[in-house]
């Protein structure tokens, strides 16, 4: 089945996402990139390039490489004679007026050089997901008028698109943020791309969003940024050295990227480093640019820039009639917006309302059409509100501590099971107690509830397999059952209010978890370390008993003895050290016994690998005891004491 | 808190039923007369379902996030013999420039082996005809005059050179092309 999809068709760069399993994504294109450039263009031999590949030629190609092609989209040719003279393509009317590219004497419509773009983004998307994209949601600005709007919808149909709708550019990044759920409230969308500007602010509410007004500067956007820092550079490296490297292509191109990075840097950073070496020689050498580029020097030498965005905002509130104080969400559009400076002045003019910036500001727009792309095909339906379980479920086992059957925030319904045993030999019964939090202690978090499995047929400890399985339905009520695997016998509880906590609660009891995390996690190891002291020495314990007589005295009563020191560690809690030296001990003991064969009289050698007789032979006894503590499924259960 | 024990197997069955019925609204609404617990087992599945994809998902995105970072930790450790080497070049700073120039060409060697290994080889061919898959302008040059000067279109110097094929491509190769001739 066809995939509908949604498009950011921009000046500079475009991106397409596709509403899948309930999210909108972005779709990487053919070269990897997860934004395309907007840029087509017509080579020498008839060759059509679109995109990065089209970028690089540019220089080679000026006349036939069509960048920005959307300033001139649904144009009149007299509207838009000021942008035509600033692109190296020829940009001409036809018969009717309208712009028209000309490229090597042939006339191309705006529409005909976005629907090239259009199709290389489907297409790249297309055996990205595995099946052909047939529909489009496309987005345009706010305030293209009718003619830009219907030669948008064109240029999709020539890509052979069916173009599902034309939304408007905020509109997107208010879906993408979920805003036409929310009561009514007033958004301004601040949108500083790569060459343009544009600020809108909309009314949303009550699955509507309305634009108010929109105002902007259409050449203002991140290139300025760059160029600035270019300048600063150049103009100090000719301070110095006497040369402008801005008349060297390659130094220039250097110089570009090298500016384009610090930029970057400076958002999350105060000062960079900007390091050139080799950037041009004169007669006395190599020359090389290093310099320290400090964030508040680029907010210096990029003020006026940003200072360009102050008057369209006001405009905008002006013309919305909107103060400050009456604008409840700001989103920010744009990889500019990520500028420390830039996202200061939305503060300043919004009133101190921190901005919405959790969706990458680059694809804000293509996740909010690929959602409306996805709600006009009824993929999206509010059915699908799924909960979690807000806090980890478990058990208590041997040594008082929880352990987990379901993890926090595990989308619901689920149903997991664990597998335990006893902890004692010819245990009659288990304990399940049902345990919710996220602490390591079983005392430390919650019981849910507990109950009972009784009528476990006499075994040795760790033998039983006793299925635990619990089950959380979609609407939060825990259904816990304990099933005996050898008879078959099986006892629950239900429990209807594992998910009542309130939100502060939950994230208290989390936070609590977090502070204790290490004191936590050594008590658990240390734990943990007992259990498995204690399951080592009982197999010493069984195995003596098997052996019999033939068990070595001396070993036998090395073993005795160590087995009577590992008890006394495990009720008086000794310390986790002398619990691991206990069982490294217990496991040489151990390994010594196993290889005497049952039988044989007590008087062969120690450790002597067990010649003819059945050495190799495991009892049931043995293999059952091994089970318990080698077994990862298997775990101990609580002791019962009843 | 509200719990309820639950005597056995047989008692189980009746138990379940119970509590289907006992569910609130939403299955109501889709039933229709006579059908509610085989559409609200449906519904059950369904939402089974949808919860299993939603953990599977969750836990492909810690995986892919770990997968990510190992990774990355890999190829960066890839790079520190050649950053060992270009510390002891500085050592000798004050030797022989010869000696020392003849030290740095052999660490980008080294440099050029590790990206080689990676799986990006370097990519420097003048004298090519221009490909936008493996080449990116840089600046228009006259061609020359020589017998095999390069024809307009072609690779005149890579002024910088690419890395990786291009269906693999790190990133181009920064050249220059000749200009048409009359131009």
């Amino acid at each position: 089945m066809a995939r509908a999809v949604g498009i950011d068709l921009g000046t500079t760069n475009s991106v397409i996402a596709a509403y899948e399993g309930g999210e909108s994504t972005v779709i990487p294109n053919a070269e990897g990139a997860r934004t395309t450039p907007s840029v087509v263009a017509f080579t020498e031999n008839g060759e059509r390039l679109v995109g990065q590949l089209a970028r690089r030629q540019a220089i080679l190609n000026p006349k036939g490489t069509i960048y920005s092609v959307k300033r001139f989209i649904g144009r009149k040719f007299e509207e838009v004679e000021e942008e035509a003279s600033q692109v190296t393509y020829d940009v001409v009317p036809d018969e009717h007026g309208n712009a028209r590219i000309k490229i090597r004497d042939k006339l191309y419509a705006p529409e005909e050089i976005s629907a090239m773009i259009l199709r290389k983004l489907a297409d790249d998307a297309g055996r990205n997901l595995g099946e052909k994209v047939t529909e489009a949601v496309i987005t345009v600005p706010a305030y293209f008028n009718d003619a830009q709007r219907t030669a948008t919808k064109d240029a999709g149909k020539i890509a052979g698109l069916e173009v599902l709708r034309i939304i408007n550019e905020p509109t997107a990044a208010a879906l993408a943020y979920g805003m036409d759920k929310k009561n009514h409230e007033t958004v301004l969308v601040f949108d500083l791309g790569g060459g343009t500007f544009d600020v809108s602010i909309l009314d949303v509410g009550d699955g509507v969003v309305e634009v108010r007004s929109t105002a902007g500067d259409t050449h203002l956007g991140g290139d300025d940024f760059d160029r600035r820092i270019v300048d600063y550079l150049a103009e100090d490296f000719q301070r110095e050295n006497g040369i402008d490297l801005r008349k060297d292509a390659q130094a220039l191109q250097r110089l570009f990227e090298a500016s384009e990075k610090a930029k970057v840097e400076l958002s999350s950073v105060t000062q960079t480093q900007v390091n050139l070496p080799f950037i041009t020689a004169d007669a006395n050498g190599p020359k090389h640019l290093t310099a320290t580029l400090m964030r508040s020097t680029f907010e210096q030498i990029t003020a006026d820039l940003v200072e360009r965005t102050n008057g369209p905002v006001k405009q905008a509130m002006a013309d919305a009639k909107v103060s400050a104080d009456d604008i409840d969400e700001v989103i920010l559009v744009g990889g500019s917006t990520r500028i420390p400076a830039v996202q200061n002045l939305v503060r300043r003019l919004t009133g101190g309302a921190e901005p919405n910036m959790t969706v990458n500001p680059d694809e804000v727009v293509a996740v909010g059409a690929g959602i409306q792309a996805g709600v006009l095909k009824g993929d999206v339906g509010d059915v699908l509100l799924l909960d979690v379980t807000p806090l980890s479920l478990g058990v208590e086992t041997q040594g008082g501590v929880m352990t987990r059957v379901v993890d926090r925030n595990t989308t619901i319904p689920v149903r997991r099971s664990e597998t335990f045993s006893t902890a004692t030999d010819n245990q009659p019964a288990v304990d399940v107690v049902v345990l919710q939090g996220e602490r390591e202690r079983a005392a430390d978090n919650r019981v849910l509830g507990r109950f009972q499995l009784t009528n476990i047929r006499p075994a040795p400890r760790g033998e039983p397999q006793i299925e635990v399985t619990y089950d959380v339905d979609a609407n939060g009520i825990l259904n816990v059952t304990a099933r005996d695997k050898d008879t078959g016998a099986e006892q629950g509880i239900t429990i209807s209010e594992t998910s009542n906590l309130d939100q502060s609660e939950v994230d208290r009891m989390v936070q609590e978890a977090e502070r204790n995390r290490s004191t936590d996690q050594a008590l658990r190891q240390e734990i943990d370390a007992r259990n498995e002291l204690d399951a080592l020495a009982y197999q010493v314990q069984r195995r003596l008993e098997e052996l019999g007589d033939s068990a070595p005295p001396h070993e036998r009563a090395r073993a005795e003895m160590l087995v009577a020191d590992a008890h006394q560690a495990v009720s008086e809690q000794a310390p986790i050290d002398r619990v691991r030296e206990l069982t490294g001990e217990l496991q040489g003991v151990l390994g010594g016994l196993r290889a005497v064969s049952p039988g044989t009289s007590g008087a062969d050698g120690d450790g002597a690998v067990g010649g003819g007789q059945g050495a190799g032979a495991r009892t049931g006894a043995d293999s059952g005891a091994d089970s318990g503590a080698d077994d990862a499924d298997v775990i101990d259960a609580e002791f019962d004491r009843g | 808190m509200q719990t309820s024990e639950r005597p056995g197997p047989e008692a189980e069955a009746a138990a379940r039923d119970a509590h289907a019925a006992d569910r609130p609204a939403p299955c109501a609404e889709d039933a229709g007369p006579g059908d509610g617990s085989a559409t609200a087992e449906l519904e059950d599945r369904w939402r089974r379902s949808l919860a299993d994809l939603d953990n599977l998902r969750k836990r492909y995105g810690r995986e892919v996030s770990r997968e990510r970072a190992a990774e990355r930790d890999r190829v960066a450790e890839a790079f520190l013999p050649v950053l060992d080497n270009i510390d002891l070049a500085l050592r000798h700073a004050e030797s022989d420039p010869a000696a020392i120039v003849e030290g740095v060409r052999a660490i980008r060697d080294q440099a050029l082996a590790v990206l080689a290994r990676l799986g990006y080889p370097r990519q420097e061919e003048a004298g090519v005809p221009f490909d936008p898959a493996r080449h990116e302008v840089v600046a228009l040059v006259p061609g020359g005059d020589a017998e095999d000067a390069p024809a307009p279109g072609w690779v005149v110097d890579v002024v910088r050179p690419g890395y990786g094929d291009p269906d693999r491509q790190l990133r181009p190769a920064s050249v220059t092309v000749a200009r048409d001739r009359d131009s």
